[in-house]
């Protein structure tokens, strides 16, 4: 279903086919697929309701498809909580900002993986403050993340800088995968244009992002390949630097969708 | 009025001196060796006064008592505090405060026979002579206690029930809580004396929880069973109002008559309504005046009360005799303007040693 | 902006240096303390900041502390637990029960002589104690298990545990509880030496209350459960996504807020050597107020230990202040009502202006 991208001689990291996926009588995803290579940048579009957030949520974890098949790292699996996906090498930011927003960086960073002191006061739960601190420092400077005051509760940062730190999160961890859901869409310009350029410096680390938005520039500007879903079905593939932001609107919107074949719309 | 006639005993140790002008002032003093010590009459000493809960009618009538004292006396001064809610925990940080402002005594309304005794003790080690007022403790470490005599309360009110119902028909006991020591001395000064009428007949007591829904219900059910009833005897206000209630709802108002406990403007509220019939006034105002006229004697002599144990009577109070000034100054009150100090005089109310279960 | 480009982030808005005022506000509720205690160290030198009157109120405010530090981690996490006091009542009455049950016969215990107390009143403690837990715990079963707000399980528990306690003793206080309790061990002074005076007394309530409040302050801020209180209480959605177990870390919280509220319990036993139903009826609103007032927020994620000890001893000061300045009652109410209002406003004034940043 999914074509490859000329030149693409790697196996891809992910591969997902005829997903499927019902809430009640609502068909959200229909026949999905998709596949994610190394070091890409793969943008999905779609109109409000389109699935985009649903196949994210399959992808990572947070949702059990009704039907279809997923292949990560060249193995069949099919995850049945975030955790699972996550200990997989998968993050995931979400839509509605996953952080705690009373903590600071480190513990965000850290939630849910704090680290312990060693021996008796880690089987009692204390926690290493200064080794997460560390750590997350090194990690920040390798991604080039620049977060102020890592002690600093996240309330007290403004809302890019926030995001900042749920990206830095994502990518962080990530060892496979990243997908972000909208990670921009309550950010303002040079907010934004912090987190594409953080995308980038995943991407340059080899790890290939998912992300999800609406901002049509935003997705032109970053994605190395454009997938759009409509109604629950992957309907076009785009190349950015060949397709316009009309083709994508049309495809996304499908009023095009009859004269879409061969004119730069890629239909899956 | 029913005030206790058993005073004589240990009067003959005390001579009383009635002074000042125009009104009566019961000042009470410990032979005549002691009046020689003019200096301490010179001093002005401070009584606390921790009510078992503040906002109370009764409490509030008590206060009035002791301060119309103390300004009768004239070296007295009444500084009040009390909780908010009965509570010993609540009592408790209110009487290690007032102890800190160092008075000279304290008299109070403890609201636990036993949880108020270590912090009692605490105050009296701190060196403040301390005197239980309406309740007490299960001790003997205070000074002294005045309180009502609730089971000759609970027998005037039999008496005033007895009157009402023609002494004769079937009378019935609304009590509140089991284990409540002034209710259960009610209830019990009620039987004792009511079983000496021959006509009248006894048919039970139950307890409302202090719910005048839950005395409603009792009294409703009770007045299917002996449709005769002829008259109740609430020994609290909850269980008063709620027996009142019963009654109204089995439309038996007039053949059934309520005896209710306590003189506050809400029972007198409801005598005037008819909700009750009788009311029970204790005399918060004498044991105000007794305790700081107690307390005064030991200031200034540094001879304890003898005995320890003082206890006022009760008054029975219907809408016919209620606008009578004798029966009218019983009723309890919100302020202090209209207190008339009364002439009751320790010696007149104390209690032989062995007798008077208070706590 | 080119993708080769290197310094990844932009440089993010300046980092406002806190003002000398947001700095001093950050403690503004011991600023509030230590006034109240100025001024009353004014208008009555002598007593109020005697030895004796702070040993008092140290003492006297020793379960409401409990109290307040358990319901914290609640409040922290989002909810609310309008039950400790009825807990309290319960564990209480439990204690008292036990106690008179294992210390001998009732023909003994009526004789007021208690054999067996040794071993009776260690089992009444425990068993308190053990109350509170499970009250917490069903607290947490059902706040988590039925999916419904804390505020109307605790309501609907508030009046559960009070009631059972009322079954359990007809309504009245529990009396013939061996003496013991209170004159051997609650009272007993462990600091017999006249070092700080004579007035100075410690006892063992204290201790407990001071130890398990650096206990607490220690698990909130040190360790995983404590972390995992605020993520809670801040997002329980991402707390979720993260892999915590919120259900489960819920239904601890819960516990330990019973487990608190079971200590107090004992300290009745201890203070008043007797086991009230008719008391503490006001003890849960007291507590949630002292732990708003020490900066915890309803909404949940905020609050400290350090904040709810001052906000616990603040309303207990101004009270012994008020009293031994022969203020009457009713003001006192009127007092500690503004406070309460002026703390939190100010609070939330400094955090929102701290947050606007
Ligand atoms: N948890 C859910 N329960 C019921 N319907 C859902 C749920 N999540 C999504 N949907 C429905 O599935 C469709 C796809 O939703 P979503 O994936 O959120 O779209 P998108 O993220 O592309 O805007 C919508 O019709 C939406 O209403
Ligand atoms: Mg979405």
């Amino acid at each position: 279903m999914v074509k490859a991208v000329a030149g693409r001689a790697m196996e891809p990291v992910l591969q997902v086919e005829n997903i499927n996926k019902h809430f009640g009588a609502v068909h959200a995803l229909r026949n999905a697929s998709l596949a994610v290579w190394p070091g890409e940048v793969v943008a999905l579009i779609g109109d409000n309701g389109a699935g985009k957030s649903t196949l994210v949520n399959v992808l990572t974890g947070v949702l059990r498809p009704d039907s279809g098949t997923m292949i990560f790292a060249g193995e069949r699996v099919s995850f049945s909580s975030p955790q699972e996906a996550r200990a997989a090498g998968i993050e995931t930011v979400y839509q509605d900002l996953a952080i705690a927003p009373h903590l600071d960086a480190v513990a965000n960073i850290f939630l849910g993986r704090e680290l312990t002191m060693p021996g008796l006061a880690g089987h009692l739960g204390f926690l290493d403050n200064g080794k997460m601190r560390r750590e997350t420092e090194e990690q920040l400077t390798r991604l080039r993340v620049r977060i102020p005051k890592l002690g600093r509760r996240l309330v007290t940062l403004s809302g890019g800088q926030r995001q900042g730190v749920a990206v830095a999160r994502a990518v962080m961890w990530a060892s496979k995968i990243v997908f972000m859901d909208e990670p921009t869409a309550a950010l303002g310009v040079a907010q934004t244009e912090m987190v594409l350029d953080l995308i980038r410096e995943v991407r340059n680390t080899g790890i290939p992002v998912v992300f999800i938005s609406h901002n049509m520039p935003n997705v032109f500007e970053v994605a190395d390949r454009i997938v759009v879903l409509r109604l629950g079905e992957v309907v076009a593939e785009l190349d950015p630097r060949t397709a316009s932001i009309d083709d994508a609107v049309l495809a996304m919107t499908g009023a095009r969708r009859r004269d879409a074949r061969g004119e730069g719309a890629v239909v899956g | 009025m029913s005030i206790s006639e058993r005073c004589g005993a240990k009067a003959s140790r005390r001579t009383i001196v009635k002074a000042g002008a125009g009104m009566t002032l019961a000042a009470t003093l410990f032979g005549a060796g002691h009046l020689g010590t003019a200096a301490r009459q010179d001093k002005t000493y401070r009584i606390a006064f921790i009510q078992g809960v503040i906002g109370d009618n009764f409490y509030i009538t008590m206060d009035c008592g002791a301060r119309a004292m103390a300004d009768a006396l004239g070296n007295i001064t009444i500084e009040t505090q009390g909780p908010e809610r009965w509570g010993q925990e609540l009592q408790t940080p209110i009487l290690n405060a007032v102890v800190q402002s160092k008075p000279d005594a304290i008299m109070i309304a403890p609201n636990d026979t036993t949880g108020m005794i270590a912090p009692i003790k605490a105050a009296i080690d701190a060196g403040v002579p301390v005197l239980c007022v309406d309740t007490t403790i299960d001790s003997d470490i205070q000074l002294a206690d005045v309180s009502t005599d609730n089971v000759e309360a609970g027998r005037v009110a039999a008496r005033g029930l007895a009157e009402a119902i023609g002494e004769k028909g079937q009378v019935f006991i609304v009590n509140t809580i089991p284990g409540i020591s002034t209710t259960d001395q009610r209830s019990q000064g009620f039987r004792e004396e009511i079983a000496k009428f021959p006509n009248i007949e006894f048919v039970g007591e139950e307890f409302s929880n202090n719910d005048a829904n839950q005395a409603a219900a009792i009294v409703s059910a009770k007045l299917q069973s002996d449709p005769e009833l002829a008259g109740i005897f609430g020994t609290n206000l909850f269980s008063a109002q709620g027996a009142a209630a019963g009654v109204r709802e089995q439309g038996k108002v007039g053949q059934v008559k309520v005896v209710s406990f306590d003189a506050g403007p809400t029972q007198v509220q409801d005598l005037k309504s008819g909700a009750a019939d009788i009311l029970i006034a204790q005399h918060p105002g004498d044991i105000g005046q007794i305790a700081v006229q107690l307390l005064h004697d030991f200031l200034t002599t540094g001879n304890p009360p003898d005995p320890k144990k003082y206890v006022t009577g009760a008054t029975v109070i219907t809408k016919e005799n209620i606008d009578d000034p004798a029966v009218a100054r019983y009723l309890y009150l919100s302020d202090c303007a209209n207190y008339k100090l009364s002439d009751i005089t320790p010696q007149e109310v104390a209690a032989p040693a062995e007798a008077t279960p208070t706590a | 902006m080119a993708s080769t480009q290197t310094p990844v982030a932009p440089s993010l808005e300046a980092e406002p240096k806190p003002t000398l005022g947001q700095r001093l506000s950050n403690a503004f509720t011991l600023l509030i303390l230590l006034a109240i205690v100025i001024i009353f160290t004014l208008l009555q030198r002598t007593t109020f900041l005697s030895i004796g009157n702070l040993n008092n109120v140290l003492i006297d405010t020793s379960q409401l502390l409990l109290l307040t530090i358990g319901v914290t981690f609640v409040i922290i996490t989002a909810g609310i637990d309008l039950s400790i006091s009825s807990i309290l009542i319960l564990s209480a009455v439990v204690a008292a029960k036990v106690m008179i049950q294992f210390s001998g016969t009732p023909e003994q215990v009526a004789a007021y002589s208690f054999p067996n107390q040794a071993m009776a009143i260690p089992i009444g403690l425990a068993l308190g104690v053990l109350t509170g837990i499970v009250c917490g715990l069903v607290n947490g079963l059902l706040v988590t298990r039925l999916n419904m707000p804390s505020f109307i399980v605790t309501l609907g528990t508030l009046g559960v545990f009070l009631g059972i306690a009322q079954l359990l003793t007809g309504g009245t206080t529990v009396a013939g509880v061996p003496p013991a309790i209170q004159q051997d061990i609650g009272l007993r002074d462990l600091f017999p030496w006249p070092l700080f005076g004579a007035d100075f007394r410690l006892i063992p309530p204290m201790i407990i209350a001071f130890v398990l409040t650096v206990a607490a302050a220690v698990l909130l801020n040190f360790t995983r459960f404590g972390r995992y209180t605020y993520a809670i209480g801040s997002n329980m959605a991402a707390a979720r996504r993260v892999g915590i177990d919120v259900n489960r870390h819920l239904l601890k919280v819960y516990a330990l807020s019973g487990f608190f509220a079971g200590v107090a319990g004992t300290f009745d036993l201890m203070r008043f050597g007797t086991a009230s139903v008719g008391s503490h009826q006001s003890d849960n609103l007291a507590a949630i107020s002292a732990a708003v007032i020490g900066g915890t927020s309803l909404f949940g994620g905020l609050g400290t230990i350090g904040g709810s000890v001052i906000g616990a001893f603040i309303p207990a000061t101004l009270r012994n202040g008020l009293v031994i300045s022969g203020v009457p009652a009713f003001w006192q109410n009127v007092a500690v009502g503004v406070v309460l209002i002026l703390a939190v406003y100010i609070d939330q004034r400094r955090r929102s202006a701290e947050e606007r940043m």
